[in-house]
């Protein structure tokens, strides 16, 4: 099983970016995914700077995924995923399918991201053929179902086209994009005056409902789930569902301890059972798990505890 | 161009007079009794045909809020059938007039609840189920099988509103 | 070929009578879908069935009006046939084309049924022409529904770059998210519009009066309460009220209805195709009040783009049956954003 870091889905400071990546060098990952995958307003890294991170990450000895903006509204966001592409040092996330056109045409292989909604063989079939070589399921398919699609995709007629799963296992479930970005409308701010407010909010603004539940959180264009999507008390089911990467989505604070405990799960240090006490703390909000289970996104069924590990509570 | 302001002036107050007189028959529960053999007269006979299966033996209750009166009844492959006053799955509320006006197709049901003057508590699905079943049926089929005179009126009721 | 399609009015139908209602008020097309999962209207006792759709696709076609079948969520794999078999029955049924999301289904389709003709649903996400041709190149889709999220000038720049004919949403029941990429309904209760075909499905939908006011419910979670005279809108979460940071507000949007007919004139002069209705769940009657008023503002913009006036009472009509009685420009007016 490899770790990989997804994208930074927020929007932090110059220094607080590349500080969290510095030290993502050092972390027990296999993949780091780089990139702004959320808003087209948020600037304060650009290309060369995650090129040259990407270069730091790589020489680190981590396998280095770009990914591609997920709504792609103006030329200029056109522009910029073309550079992406054509730069042609490291492997490209395709998140929508302008990307996968332009990834193809180009002959580059590449990873397809949960925005490209493969909920089928046939689609995730076509992506493979077009050049990926890894798929995001989209982060709402359970596990019954990502088992029924590499099953049904197994007779490809080219062994070469053999495709990798990487599912999304920890962090704040990224689950809609707008036009419109509700970290402005809060401030009652205009998108094109935002004053980058998601500056101010390293983990998403949480919406509560009006009895007071955690429900969802907001950052920027995107909505995100309030709880944190936390699939390490069933890491080992991973392998009988066809997992091959584990995303771990970064968060503000303590993203390392989190990377070592998964790290401590996938070499056998830890039992899965223990990982949801060890993780607690570290985490910025309870976790969920029901997606997976093929059940609503915010429900979660912590496994059994187990018998005894004689640790005093 | 000139929109139908579809207005119905005069029927609520000739529909609540209706209903009204309805609790003095001589059956137990009154009310949900003659609902039920008015619906089975007028409704079931264009009803009929379509698959209800999936609603028998669910309990509904319809409140008529302007004039009190709440009706109780189940159907079943042979029609309506009024119920004691127990319990509902789905209860609708609104009016006499926007019950009347939605019977003649005059209201979107969508448009009511937006604007509160419809509510559908209990199981929501299965009020959905209705509501969109009910909108699959075409008004002058159901007329054409309605009692002599009464789907002449029916129809005459709402080219009426139409046109006002 | 004749000209290009210009401003057909497409309208909803989410049963025989409103199909008819559509057609008997200028409804140039309408769309619909089957009694099931492959389209993303799938409410209970709603939609068509063989025998229904044979009748409208026989009303509609008759009187020369075309016949667009939604088949537009995403198949799986353990009931990708039921997905294949519709395509089979929209085409052997004759439709005039179909709205396809997934590129496996239209891979499908094309190869299945080369001479059907093939739309883009908004469910497919495509934003941008890179987006748009690629189904064009592929699938040789025809027309493409954007999704509500871009401004008339990124409208425009997609049109000044692939020859795929473009529908957008004129009126009606507003996504804020980008369709086919909102997963908000199934985080709460299970179900999306990708996978399920609906938002907030009636199951988990629990509505009432409480002394504090009325109570929308989806799974449990309180998505809003409205005080007595407050008008009310779907029960779907982006359109609900929350607390952030101490503040109780729509913190996504306002229950409203999209209404973009001050901009007929631009979508004219952009050659718009079609312009599309939603409300596929809701009755013939506010098929015939929609219908309409459109019908009248898109011969009176084709008649004259220069003197197009949108008529007051056109938009009073169009207030009333609008959710929480509102309309927004959305997205084509860019401060929305």
């Amino acid at each position: 099983m490899k770790l990989s870091l997804g994208p930074l889905l927020y929007y932090w400071s110059r220094e607080d970016t590349l500080a969290f990546y510095e030290q993502a060098a050092k972390w027990p990952l296999d993949i780091v995914y780089l990139g702004e995958t959320v808003c087209s307003r948020r600037h304060l890294l650009r290309l060369p700077d995650y090129l040259e991170l990407a270069e730091k990450l790589s020489a680190a000895g981590k396998e280095v995924v770009l990914s591609s903006q997920t709504l792609i509204e103006s030329e200029s966001d056109l522009k910029a995923l073309r550079k992406l592409i054509t730069d042609g040092r490291f492997k490209v996330e395709a998140n929508e399918w302008g990307a996968v056109r332009l990834l193809a045409e180009a002959r580059l292989t590449f990873v397809a991201g949960p925005t490209l909604n493969a909920y089928n063989p046939d689609t995730l079939a076509m992506l493979a053929e077009m050049g990926a070589t890894r798929w995001v399921p989209p982060v709402e398919m359970p596990r019954e179902m990502i088992k029924d699609m590499l099953a049904a995709l197994q007779p490809l007629p080219n062994s070469a086209t053999w495709i990798e799963t990487e599912l999304f296992g920890y962090g704040r479930l990224p689950l809609a994009f707008s036009a419109r970005c509700f970290t402005a409308r809060h401030y009652n701010l205009q998108k094109d005056d935002c004053q980058f407010r998601c500056l101010d909010h390293p983990d998403g603004l949480v919406l509560t409902s009006r009895e007071g539940e955690d429900f969802l959180a907001i950052n920027g264009i995107q909505t995100q789930s309030a709880k944190v999507m936390s699939l390490a008390h069933r890491f080992d089911e991973f392998a009988a569902a066809g997992i091959d990467v584990l995303r771990l989505s970064p968060q503000a604070r303590n993203m390392h301890r989190v990377v070592e405990i998964f790290r401590a799960l996938a070499v056998g240090d830890i039992k899965p059972a223990q990982a949801p006490a060890q993780l607690d703390r570290f985490m910025p909000a309870a976790p969920c798990d029901g997606y997976w289970l093929g059940e609503a996104g915010m429900a979660f069924h912590p496994v059994n505890t187990p018998v005894t590990e004689g640790e005093p509570a | 161009m000139t929109l139908p302001t579809l207005h119905l002036p005069t029927l609520p107050r000739v529909l609540s007079r209706l209903t009204v007189t309805i609790p003095a028959w001589p059956f137990t529960p009154p009310t949900s009794r003659a609902f039920a053999f008015a619906a089975n007269l007028a409704a079931w006979p264009s009803l009929r045909e379509l698959d209800w299966s999936h609603v028998h033996g669910r309990h509904f209750c319809v409140q008529v809020s302007d004039i009190g009166l709440q009706f109780f009844f189940t159907l079943h492959a042979e029609g309506f059938r009024a119920e004691r006053r127990s319990r509902a799955d789905v209860t609708f509320t609104a009016t006499s007039a926007d019950f009347a006006r939605l019977a003649l197709r005059l209201e979107d049901p969508d448009t009511l609840f937006f604007n509160r003057k419809l509510l559908i508590e209990g199981d929501t699905d299965l009020g959905l189920t209705v509501k969109n079943m009910l909108d699959a049926v075409e008004l002058e089929t159901a007329a054409a099988k309605m009692p002599v005179g009464l789907g002449h009126l029916v129809l005459a009721l709402r080219r009426l509103a139409l046109k006002d | 070929m004749s000209n290009p399609a210009l401003l057909e009015l497409i309208c909803p139908a989410g049963s025989l009578p409103a199909l008819k209602t559509a057609v008997d008020n200028g409804a140039d097309g309408v769309y619909l879908g089957l009694k099931d999962n492959t389209n993303a209207r799938n409410f209970s006792g709603l939609n068509f069935d063989e025998k229904s759709l044979v009748e409208g696709i026989r009303y509609a076609q008759g009187k020369r009006r075309k016949v667009l079948m939604a088949l537009n969520t995403y198949p799986q794999p353990a009931t990708l046939s039921r997905w294949h078999k519709a395509v089979d029955t929209a085409a052997s049924l004759g439709v005039d084309a179909i709205i396809l999301a997934d590129p496996g289904l239209m891979d499908y389709a094309r190869k299945t049924h080369p001479q059907l003709r093939l739309h883009l649903s908004v469910q497919g996400s495509a934003t941008s022409y890179e987006a748009v041709n690629f189904y064009r190149e592929r699938f040789g889709i025809q027309r493409a529904v954007l999704p509500r999220v871009l401004s008339l000038a990124q409208v425009e720049n997609v049109i000044d770059n692939t020859e795929v004919e473009i529908e957008l949403f004129g009126f009606g029941g507003l996504c804020v998210m980008v369709e086919g990429r909102c997963l908000l309904s199934s985080y709460a209760c299970g179900d999306s519009p990708n996978t399920f075909g609906a938002c907030s499905p009636g199951h988990a939908v629990r509505w009432e009066q409480t002394p504090k006011g009325m109570e929308t419910r989806l799974n449990g979670v309180l998505i809003d309460r409205y005080a007595n005279n407050e008008k009310a809108g779907y029960p779907t979460l982006c359109k609900g009220r929350f607390e952030v940071q101490g503040e109780t507000y729509y913190a996504l949007e306002e229950p409203t209805s999209l209404n973009s007919m001050d901009m007929l004139p631009e979508m004219a002069r952009l050659g718009i195709a079609a312009i599309k209705i939603e409300g596929r769940q809701r009755s013939p009657a506010y098929v015939a009040q929609v219908t309409q008023v459109w019908r009248a503002a898109i011969d009176a913009v084709k008649k004259n783009r220069e003197t197009f006036k949108t008529q007051p009472a056109w938009q009073a009509a169009l207030a009333k049956v609008s959710e929480g009685s509102m309309n927004t420009l959305g997205a084509y007016y860019r401060p929305w954003k």
